[in-house]
């Protein structure tokens, strides 16, 4: 068996902007974030796991204006790669691809990933 | 495995492949398995979140140390990495190729062993031994 090089694609300028084509890149970019944003959560259970001294600190960082920003950047970005995943899922099964639900699909994704985290930070720390 | 040249018989023979047959299904199958466990994933994570954000190391321990929390957590949080080192995997392909894409390759999988060990590990710490 031969193997032979992958294909690359044409440079990105050269195309019209599609929704589905914003949500693509979009969706690997969030996933990069999330990649990034896992360090964040270890970095939280292990000053848990070490002591309240180093609990307090971490605490501080996230619980500042910078640190909520982040916070708040990393829940969409998990949100809307969950919602993202989800919508290859269902393409997954040769469904909704047809001209028009494969726009709405993307469409879907990006407000419900709006949607949900600001439903998120409304209910669990604005109001809470 | 690069070739520079691809010839228009190449690309007529259907006995040419792209990349590697059994572990390119092998990671898309890993890929949506694991990718569906991070719904779950989140949905936990949301719950241990928004009830211990900002909370001393003594509530923490007493509802991560909790078995029926912890494990399940450090069990999610090693299937996460693992969809990271995957996702970054396709990433790189993408983009780098021969020793520059093993080298990454390589930094990928420390960085994501890292994050599954110092998560699940405290995690586990936490459950066994407060």
């Amino acid at each position: 068996m031969s193997v032979r090089a992958r294909p690359t694609s044409p440079h990105l300028q050269i195309y019209r902007w599609t929704i589905t084509m914003a949500m693509s890149i979009l969706h690997r970019m969030t996933g990069i974030a999330n990649y990034a944003g896992m360090a964040l959560l270890a970095i939280w259970l292990l000053a848990a796991a070490i002591g309240q001294e180093q609990l307090m600190m971490v605490n501080y960082v996230y619980g500042s204006w910078f640190g909520q920003i982040v916070l708040f950047g990393f829940t969409w970005s998990l949100v809307h790669h969950m919602c993202g995943g989800l919508r290859h899922w269902v393409w997954d099964f040769a469904v909704m691809m047809e001209p028009g639900q494969r726009e709405a699909m993307a469409w879907g994704t990006l407000v419900a990933s709006v949607i949900i985290t600001l439903l998120i930070w409304t209910v669990f720390v604005w109001v809470a | 495995m690069r070739e520079t040249i691809i010839t228009s018989e190449t690309v007529a023979n259907p006995k040419t492949h792209y990349g590697d047959a059994k572990a390119s299904t092998r990671h898309f199958m890993t890929q949506r398995v694991t990718g569906l466990i991070n719904v779950v994933f989140l949905g936990f994570l949301l719950f241990i979140v928004v009830r211990l954000a900002g909370q001393d190391r003594a509530d923490m321990v007493a509802v991560i140390g909790n078995a029926f929390v912890g494990i399940p957590l450090a069990l999610l949080i090693a299937i996460a990495a693992i969809h990271m080192r995957n996702g970054m995997r396709d990433t790189l392909e993408d983009y780098l190729h021969g020793r520059v894409y093993s080298l990454a390759m390589l930094l990928n999988t420390l960085f994501c062993l890292l994050v599954a060990l110092a998560g699940a590990g405290a995690v586990l710490k936490i459950v066994f031994w407060g």
